[in-house]
């Protein structure tokens, strides 16, 4: 693959074959080193295939193989000749992160942490052999879920209009189409509502270790040694179905528009075309069932600190950060060869990044950018970034999401050998309970990048700016 | 590429190997025949989800696809299965596959999972199409596959 050095963050893959517009990298030289061989390079010039693709097919700097679409992939599509993609979404459909600060020092809960992860473990489900703490729903109840998302969680009294504030969309992605969604996958999604799941799925207790700007963490109510709770989940089955069920109708409709794509599983059709608009509608639904299942989860995680602590919620102080979502596509306005336009920005394994002032932003965040929110590996540190102008410019507002992996789930099993993984990690002062062995073997710290050098590299590039570092001290893994 | 063999109980050959995906999982099948490929995939999916060596065979599910080919007969088969752990909580140890032009009819025989009993190894979240193949080779046939986890 050729990629040509733009500058020391940035590398183009120059436009070549069915190539619509070059593709771009950002990373280090020596994560460009790293990932020479991989797919997901032959992945980022797929995407640039797509029809209505505009400005590059971009990479953040945490890529990896991934199905059809690489993971850490951003592709903007125009917004009415463009196409849509279910695999650009990927089955996690909404699959994000949540940050909830407290006013807890460490030194409060250090004694106590075996009973909070314990309390935690046993209040959040995995979702599967388990029930939850919201009894199974009828497909009419689902419907409801899909349709409102988080505002479904304060109705029912799992939320705060200010969650809802402090969440992408708050928390409700308009254009929910709960009639596209299919019978198997309310089945799937019905007694899953409030479950982690499982994979790369955690709710992290951590403390923040250190702040990197004053004002903004200020802003943000990050105080050093506080503690913070950190939600990875998705659209569990639900989502899962909806993006197996649209890849077929997807998949079988593309010959009539004409389409031809090197994978299949990046399969794509216009956005006008009852296809397209079916699409939308049902994952705009599974979205919404994403956001009132990590609302549901950050709802259950306050009141297991509340109980096991034993103390008011004045004095746990706990409060949303910010909740983003990192599998998605949205129509946004972004500036394309200087021209303002309606684009369709499919964000796999990628987070959206909006600069300060954007009006997106609720009032009391837009003079700061947006929260985003980056967990690394379970055993070092994640961090909350804001959005800069240089976002909006270069990448449609999008940064990265996470460490990225450096081994397969395979390997890091292997590497996990008869090792006391449990002893291992809390050597590393980090609490884990999972309910699988092997969720924790692929799962290990030396799995992953160092998420600090991804997050640098966007900093660098002026994408995204530092806020806060924070280390984990417990770990729920499903 | 580096490889693992799984076996089962119900299997004395190796089941599949598992091949190196970056974030989901890679899993390649061999056999003599394309009824025993299917059938070994539908064994394999089972032991990915369990530790289907606890599981007994006190109850069966009859599930019939039917597809254009046999990659799409592949993946909407193990789908389907993925659906009956997932809602109707049932797994399987092992499987009987008769075939039938386009169609396949899959019989698993398992029990209702216990998590206390079948140890769960992670939740699949689906059956991609990414580089998905089912071929007739010199030896037999083979799958590829590539799971989302």
């Amino acid at each position: 693959m050729e990629l040509v050095k733009l500058s020391d963050y940035l590398w183009e893959i120059p436009k070549t074959g069915a190539m619509l517009v070059p593709g771009r990298v950002y990373a280090s030289a020596k994560m460009i080193d790293d990932m020479r061989e991989d797919p997901a390079l032959t992945q980022v010039a797929n995407v640039a295939c797509l029809p209505g693709i505009v400005g590059y097919s971009l990479a953040m700097p945490d890529i990896h193989w991934g199905y059809g679409f690489p993971i850490g992939g951003v592709a903007a599509v125009d917004g009415d000749e463009g196409v849509i993609s279910p695999g650009g979404v990927g089955y996690d459909i909404n699959c994000g992160v949540r940050l909830a600060r407290t006013h807890l020092p460490f030194s409060f809960v250090e004694s106590r942490i075996d009973r909070l992860a314990d309390a935690l473990f046993a209040k959040i489900p995995a979702g599967i052999g388990s029930s939850g703490a919201i009894p199974g729903l009828s497909i009419d109840q689902l419907k409801e879920v899909v349709s409102e998302g988080a505002q479904w969680a304060l109705r029912n009294g799992y939320a705060t209009k200010r969650d809802l504030e402090h969440t992408e969309e708050g928390g409700r992605l308009a254009g929910a189409d709960p009639d596209r969604v299919s019978e198997r996958a309310y089945q799937r999604g019905a007694k899953q509502l409030g479950t982690l799941g499982s994979g790369n799925h955690f709710l992290e207790l951590g403390r923040v270790d250190e702040i990197y700007d004053s004002r903004l963490a200020d802003a943000l109510g990050l105080e050093v040694g506080h503690v913070t709770v950190m939600i990875h989940s998705g659209s569990r089955g639900l989502g899962h179905q909806t993006c197996d069920d649209y890849l077929k109708v997807v998949g079988s409709a593309m010959a009539r528009y004409e389409i031809a794509l090197p994978d299949r599983q990046l399969a794509a059709v216009p956005i006008s075309s009852p296809e397209g608009r079916a699409y939308l509608g049902a994952m705009a639904a599974a979205a919404n069932f994403a956001w009132c299942n990590r609302q549901v989860m950050m709802h259950l995680a306050e009141q297991a600190l509340l109980e096991t602590l034993a103390i008011a919620p004045r004095e746990l102080s706990f409060a949303l950060v910010y909740d983003v979502c990192h599998n998605i596509a949205k129509f946004e306005e972004h500036s394309v060869a200087g021209h303002r336009r309606r684009v369709c920005v499919h964000r796999k394994g990628a987070t959206r990044a909006f600069g300060p002032g954007h009006p997106a932003l609720p009032e009391a965040l837009r003079p700061l950018g947006q929260p985003v929110l980056i967990p690394g590996d379970m055993g070092r540190y994640s961090f909350v970034l804001v959005g800069r102008e240089t976002a909006m410019r270069e990448t449609f507002g999008s940064s990265c999401h996470g460490a990225g992996r450096l081994m397969s789930r395979m390997k890091a099993k292997k590497e996990a050998g008869g090792r006391d993984l449990n002893a291992e990690l809390k050597r590393r002062g980090v609490t884990v309970r999972a309910h699988s062995r092997a969720g924790i073997a692929e799962e290990m710290p030396y799995a992953y990048k160092d998420v600090a050098d991804v997050v640098e590299v966007m900093e660098a590039a002026g994408i995204t700016r530092r806020v806060a570092r924070l280390k984990p001290f417990a770990v729920i893994k499903g | 590429m580096s490889d693992k063999t799984t076996t089962t109980q119900s299997a004395d050959a190796p089941l599949f190997r598992e091949f190196e995906h970056t974030g989901d999982r890679g899993i390649e099948l061999t056999a003599p025949t394309r009824v025993e490929l299917f059938r070994r995939a539908v064994v394999a999916l089972a032991s990915l989800l369990v530790e289907v060596a606890g599981a007994a065979a006190t109850e069966q599910r009859l599930i019939v696809v039917e597809a254009e080919n046999d990659a799409d007969l592949m993946h909407d088969l193990l789908t389907e299965l993925l659906q009956i752990f997932m809602v109707e909580g049932f797994i399987w140890c092992d499987a009987s596959v008769e075939e039938a032009d386009r169609a396949l009819r899959v019989t698993v025989h398992g029990e209702p999972f216990d998590p206390t009993r079948h140890a769960f190894h992670g939740e699949i979240k689906a059956v991609t199409y990414h580089q998905l193949t089912v071929e007739k080779s010199p030896d037999g046939w083979r799958a590829r596959i590539i799971l989302d986890v």
